[in-house]
């Protein structure tokens, strides 16, 4: 475990020497103004630790840049979904080969197998909306992307928990 | 015969589908990483239980980091203390 703590401590480096940047850019921020730069600079922050360069990393790089500039027009805040919008199984080459599969498979339709198959294709489907560039990763990464990802929520969030429980404590400790 | 053709499916699609030596190690991997997987499961975790076990994590996860930001913000924005200013000190400047 003593990799994590080590990601902790870069983490909290990063995140605070961001959320100062931020400060300093702004003063003056309204309360949701303020949560965004705390959870953009917590973003970037985790994505800059252990140099490594993973798929998600860098597409969490993109995605807070492109929030950044839409930060201060909170109206806006919807638009980094607009990027994702890729449909890539509709050509009509996917569609007749959709078909086709079908048809050798209405016998087994209600194997157990089948119905297995179906949810883990379901799931890995939802796996890839929850990554950051997920989209784009074969199943050959996805794993290895997945575990990463994991590791480095889990440190920004233990960072962020102990933080703020502590910070509320100080502020406002509970009554003797 | 069946599994003549459940191969040859298997390799058109492998593209596509998260194959089982992947889900094993995504498994074990994710038990060590999470205890919390390690008591509940057996060695024959479905798939789909992994994958779904996993997408919740991160949702949970990504749902605490949002509630987190959103405390933070409302504590450096409290003016009315001495201990506010130095937490403010600590983070912003």
């Amino acid at each position: 475990m003593r990799n994590l703590s080590s990601l902790k401590q870069e983490f909290l480096r990063k995140w605070i020497k961001g959320l100062r940047k931020y400060n300093s850019q702004k003063k003056n921020m309204n309360l949701l103004e303020r949560k965004k730069a705390i959870k953009l600079s917590a973003d970037l922050a985790m994505a800059s630790t252990r140099n490594k360069a993973t798929l998600w990393r860098k597409a969490l790089v993109a995605k807070t840049s492109i929030d950044e500039s839409n930060k201060n027009d909170i109206s806006t805040s919807s638009q980094p979904k607009k990027i994702r919008k890729k449909l890539t199984n509709s050509s009509p080459l996917c569609r007749k080969r959709r078909r086709i599969r079908t048809v050798y498979k209405a016998k087994e339709r209600v194997e157990a197998s089948f119905i297995a198959k179906k949810m883990v294709q379901k799931r890995t489907r939802k796996l890839k909306s929850l990554l950051p560039g997920g989209k784009s990763m074969d199943e050959a990464c996805l794993v290895d992307e997945t575990l990463d990802y994991i590791e480095s929520l889990r440190a920004q969030v233990e960072v962020m928990r102990c933080l703020v429980t502590a910070s509320e404590l100080f502020i406002n400790p509970s009554p003797p | 015969m069946s599994s003549r053709r459940s191969r040859s499916r298997q390799t058109s699609s492998s593209s596509r589908n998260i194959t089982d030596d992947q889900i094993h190690d995504l498994v074990s991997k994710l038990q060590q990483l999470l205890p919390e997987i390690r008591n509940r499961s057996s060695d024959k975790v479905s798939a789909s239980r992994v994958l779904q076990e996993t997408c919740n994590y991160i949702r949970s996860l990504h749902r605490e980091v949002d509630d987190l930001s959103e405390r933070l913000s409302e504590l450096l924005a409290t003016t009315d203390s001495a201990q506010a200013a130095i937490i403010r000190n600590l983070l912003m400047q």
